[in-house]
């Protein structure tokens, strides 16, 4: 079972078990957390399970909620985190956990965890939501406005820069690729750049080429500016407006 | 270059009955896999529904261009992948409606990974959390990212991977073939090199047998088939908590092919 340690200078106060219920925090005597300190509002912060996770919320107290040293109006908690509030710090310890979180899952029909089961709308919908707050962060977001593109340095190809569109560019003879290359025993298929959520990502195909200079292992991320050699082509891997 | 299949799929060792079902079709070369959900019977009935009406609606759209589109289209990906993408669409309505019109089979639904094959071109679409892999010299890669609140979890930055595989909550899925009016498919596409091995797999697989044991299995089984039931058996001595499906796909280069079916012939007529 999970639980909230509250301690204050080292010293053990109180341990509050968790459930399904918020356990609310604050210097009025009925929450569940009651702490008698000025510095605390009387309604403070709570902690409540949603889609899943453990969540804390500051509840607009004056002067805020902490979690492990920053200051949080709504963060998800794990094992081992620290709420601090005031002077006292709140410890979440979930080492016996995930009967807490199976409980808040189970309202779906199916009663064991181990059966397969869909998370309901609410749930997904707040997931997605954390989601795409998170995507915001990631790598891709700040080129968006962005378009890959590949400029030929040397070497024969059929156009001298190309537009990376879609999920899969091709490199190679075939009649399918996008960046054509021509000459004599030049592979059907290259080199391929695939696109995942994060970036673009260049394989092997039935050589293996090199970006600035070395040989690639396995799919291998792009970085705006690369070089990339595909037998005698060398392409620049760029992000333009 | 040709593709060889090899599929098998199993109970496991805890289950009282197999709610995974699969669908070949050598001449279409596609390859659809499902797990299905939902209680008594009925996770069986959801996940062959859902492969079937896959299978057919790729047959339609391929003797006739005129065969409506179902779903979004995205431009990103190619005509065939976006009418992998419709079939799954379809399949998702068809698992709805017929859930909808019988109470009892009220909330089931399946996972699918489909796999086709166009000369080298691979086009992959997937819901739920059965997984499509690539192994391609030594390497393996998981192409699908599973739907499923643990792996969503890790993907936003809140789970390691490791917490991941240790929670109880692998099993809860974020999307399913039949469970809401409409489904998000995911698709990929892949230029297959001879030598590559394909696997489309349930969570049975991937539950009980690591990546380094999947990817040694499949490098040192004589064919596709053999890896197939290997790869089964393999799960089943880990314990075969669920139902295990694979379909194994192993790029070979023609002329290879040709001679070993000429040594085959010489044997079986020596």
């Amino acid at each position: 079972m999970s639980r909230l340690v509250l301690r204050f200078e080292g010293a053990l106060l109180k341990e509050v078990p968790l459930g399904t219920r918020p356990i609310t925090i604050g210097r009025a005597p009925d929450n569940d957390i009651p702490i008698d300190n000025l510095a605390v509002s009387n309604y403070h912060a709570r902690v409540y399970v949603e889609a899943g996770s453990l969540v804390v919320e500051d509840l607009n107290s004056l002067n805020g909620s902490f979690l492990n040293d920053i200051r949080v109006e709504r963060a998800m908690l794990k094992d081992g985190d620290t709420i601090l509030i005031g002077k006292h710090e709140i410890l979440v310890d979930q080492t016996h956990d995930v009967a807490l979180i199976a409980d808040e899952l189970r309202r779906a029909p199916a009663p064991r965890v181990n059966e397969t089961m869909i998370l309901d709308t609410e749930e997904r919908r707040k997931l997605l939501e954390m989601a795409a707050a998170s995507g915001e962060r990631s790598q891709l977001s700040p080129e968006r406005l962005l378009v890959p593109t590949l400029t030929v340095l040397s070497g024969r190809t059929d156009q001298k820069e190309y537009r990376i569109a879609g999920k899969l560019t091709v490199i190679g003879h075939s009649k399918m690729a996008t960046v054509r290359l021509r000459g004599w025993f030049t592979p059907e298929v290259a080199a391929q750049i695939n696109k995942h959520e994060d970036g673009y990502y260049l394989g092997r195909g039935d050589q293996v080429p090199k970006i600035n200079g070395v040989s690639i292992q396995g799919l291998t991320k792009l970085n705006d500016g690369d070089m990339i050699e595909v037998g005698r082509v060398r392409l620049n891997f760029l992000f333009r407006e | 270059m040709h593709i060889q299949a090899g599929a098998r799929t199993d109970l496991g060792r805890v289950r009282k009955n197999n709610e995974d079902c699969y669908a070949i079709d050598p001449s279409l070369q596609l390859y659809v896999l499902s797990d299905g959900m939902g209680g008594q019977a009925h996770g069986e009935v959801a996940s062959n529904l859902a492969v079937q009406t896959v299978l057919t609606h790729c047959r339609q759209a391929e003797n006739s261009r005129a065969t409506p589109i179902f779903g979004e289209s995205s431009p990103d990906v190619s005509e065939r992948t976006n009418r992998l993408a419709s079939a799954i669409h379809l399949a998702n309505r068809k698992v709805f409606e017929t859930a909808a019109s019988n109470p009892e089979q009220q909330g089931m639904g399946a996972t699918i990974v489909a796999a086709w094959v166009e000369s080298q071109r691979l086009s992959i679409a997937h819901v739920g959390d059965s997984r499509a892999y690539l192994l391609r010299g030594g390497s393996m890669e998981q192409l699908t990212a599973d739907h499923s609140l643990v792996a969503e979890k890790v993907r936003v930055g809140i789970l390691t991977p490791q917490e991941a595989d240790a929670s109880e909550m692998q099993s809860v899925l974020t999307r399913a073939v039949g469970t809401m009016s409409s489904v998000e498919v995911d698709t990929d596409e892949q230029v297959l090199l001879v030598g590559d091995f394909l696997l489309l797999c349930s969570d049975g697989l991937t539950r009980m047998v690591t990546d380094p044991e999947i990817a040694s299995t499949l490098l040192t089984s004589g064919s596709a088939q053999e890896s197939a039931e290997r790869l089964v058996d393999l799960a089943n001595e880990n314990g075969g908590v669920d139902n295990v499906s694979v379909i194994v796909l192993h790029v070979v280069d023609k002329r290879e092919s040709f001679f070993k079916r000429l040594k085959i012939w010489k044997r079986n007529s020596g």
